[in-house]
């Protein structure tokens, strides 16, 4: 197993696109930090702002946690996009040794980016408030659920083009299932004869996900009525959907001809 | 030593390798011929696990996937640009040195080896074919193999490079090595192979060395010239034996009589010779014969005008010499379409 991570180790840092999707994810959660930050200056520090400078607005602009899964699809999608696989699997032919050093890689890379961002708004936060937020309720569980958010994204990116064994279908996916798809089925929810939808919407996977950074109970305000189940039941439908697709996945890479 | 058992693999009705077995030994080099869509690489493929199918393959008894550090062992190129295109060479290297415990100085020696050095924190996305074949090759010695399995390694090497390439695998045969190599270029495997493991739609054809490949699969025939050629013809016309001819130069190539009694017939029938020679197929004869029927994808011929149109063949008879063809009419010719 020692070999396969240090394969993943030099594979992830060989690769140029892995330092710049890092350096823009963290410069733009950064500005993203900076904007609310300065915006909100003037006001209270309560646990909203302490929560949405710290994870520069990951709620509703998951910056890292889609940047983390390209390199996520990168992980697995590049083998098979510039035929890297063959050589890959003669050197490391243990597929399943294969797969879960690429999990373990991202998912190491993905804690180790969110500590990074985390300390750099802390710093752009700290410009503006001149104390420490209370790292106290509810930030005690948004800090853990953002780390958990961001690594369930890496491997569900690295899942899906394990899947389709390529980088644009699974980029596809990534961005056109919670902006598109989930965004129409909550959407038809709110039409009186679809109501029967409401039930499922705390079932949408990247909803579900978003949760894990939520600061208070989710309020409908003439929005879809989601329902949502706590924190970390919904952090499991993301973690689940994400198993769905790895285990697929992981299935089809032992029996499929590489 | 590689023992090939049984590998068989299809893609749904169609069968890619059916049943192969073969073993390739060491301190040779072992040549993989077969033409276009034989199931050479998808062979390759099998042995490697890379490809899911039946039958085993045994790398001195061990299976591939049960090896610990493969790379080590079995050095393995199948496709000439496995790599990322701006990833350099060195790194590429690395990251596959990393995953087989090998030391990363490792890298700079045989990129030095293969004559890469120059280029090896290029990208290699600029990299002619030839380099890439080069970098392949660098990449199958990284762990300094007992085996090495290669798959069309002379695509793409200029004459330099092929000559190369040819020492270089007979040099590391010399040294004990196996050496299992695929190409479809004849001329090629005739310089550098000392067995032949042909096949041709996934099924063996021939598997020995390569003297007894043009043995098997090609007839020694005779060329004769005479001045009574048509007489010779008439004494050689027996069972067993083919003629062909004769041709404009009015010689015959003769199959199935070795030239010593050719020539006590001759003498025996008081006909004069011109020439009597004895002349010897080529591999390539012979892997046209071998494999003329197991052509997966056969390109069909120029199509020439319609039949009609076309001279009629010129079968050479006794009497008085056939009239030339007329020649069909030019511009400016006064007597259209007649002879002159």
């Amino acid at each position: 197993m020692s070999s396969a991570l240090r394969f993943e180790w030099v594979r992830l840092r060989t690769l140029r696109s892995t330092y710049w999707l890092l350096g823009i994810g963290l410069l733009v959660t950064a500005g993203v930090a900076f904007i609310i930050a300065y915006a909100t200056r003037n006001d209270p520090l309560d646990a909203d702002i302490a929560a949405q400078v710290l994870t520069g607005g990951a709620e509703f602009a998951t910056f890292i946690p889609v940047f983390m899964a390209i390199i996520g699809i990168f992980s697995t999608g590049h083998e098979y996009r510039h035929g890297t696989i063959q050589p890959t699997l003669t050197a490391i032919p243990q597929r399943s040794r294969l797969l879960l050093a690429k999990i373990i890689m991202v998912s190491l890379c993905s804690v180790v980016v969110v500590a990074l961002s985390l300390a750099i708004n802390l710093v752009i936060g700290l410009i503006f408030w001149g104390e420490l937020p209370s790292f106290g309720n509810p930030l005690d569980e948004v800090i853990p659920g953002y780390f958990v958010l961001v690594i369930l994204y890496a491997i569900c990116g690295l899942a899906l083009a394990q899947l389709f064994r390529g980088v644009p279908s699974a980029i596809v996916v990534l961005l056109v299932t919670p902006l598109l798809v989930e965004g129409l089925i909550s959407g038809l929810s709110l039409v009186p004869a679809l109501d029967w939808l409401q039930p499922a919407l705390k079932f949408l996977p990247f909803s579900a996900g978003a949760r894990l950074l939520a600061t208070g109970p989710y309020e409908a305000n003439g929005g879809p009525e989601f329902d949502y189940l706590d924190r970390w039941a919904s952090g499991g439908v993301f973690a689940a959907f994400v198993a769905i697709i790895l285990a697929v996945a992981w299935y089809l890479f032992k029996k499929r001809d590489a | 030593m590689i023992t090939a058992q049984g590998l068989y693999k299809r893609y749904g009705a169609k069968v890619a390798v059916d049943h192969l077995s073969f073993e390739v030994r060491p301190g040779m080099v072992t040549g993989f011929l077969g033409p276009n869509g034989a199931g050479k690489s998808t062979t390759m493929r099998l042995m490697l696990d890379l490809d899911n199918g039946g039958g085993e393959t045994l790398f001195d008894g061990r299976k591939f996937g049960t090896i610990k550090h493969p790379m080590r062992e079995i050095g393995a190129v199948l496709e000439s640009k496995a790599f990322h295109p701006t990833r350099t060479a060195r790194n590429h290297l690395r990251m596959l040195a990393a995953g087989s415990g090998i030391p990363f100085s490792r890298a700079d020696e045989v990129l030095e080896f293969v004559g890469l050095s120059e280029v090896k924190n290029k990208k290699p996305k600029s990299y002619s074919l030839g380099m890439a074949q080069r970098l392949g090759l660098a990449q199958a010695l990284l762990g300094d193999p007992q085996t090495l399995i290669l798959d069309e390694p002379a695509n793409g090497l200029d004459p330099h490079g092929i000559h190369w390439l040819r020492d270089v695998l007979k040099s590391l045969a010399r040294e004990g090595r196996t050496i299992f190599v695929s190409s479809h270029l004849l001329s090629e495997m005739s310089l550098m192979a000392d067995q032949l493991v042909v096949i041709g739609r996934g099924t063996m054809i021939y598997n020995g060395d390569v003297a007894g490949f043009v043995r098997r699969f090609t007839q020694s025939t005779v060329r004769v010239q005479s001045p009574d050629v048509d007489r010779l013809v008439q004494v050689l016309n027996r069972d067993g034996v083919e003629i062909v001819g004769p041709g404009a130069d009015r010689s015959i190539e003769v199959s199935g009589l070795d030239a010593p009694a050719i020539g006590e017939l001759a003498f025996q029938n008081g006909i004069m010779l011109h020439e009597l020679a004895t002349q010897t197929a080529s591999l390539e004869t012979a892997f046209m014969t071998a494999t003329g029927e197991s052509e997966e994808y056969r390109a069909h011929e120029i199509l020439g005008p319609p039949a009609a149109e076309m001279p009629a063949p010129v079968t050479p008879q006794a009497g008085p010499p056939a009239a030339p063809p007329v020649p069909p009419s030019q511009p400016g010719d006064s007597t259209p379409g007649g002879a002159a």
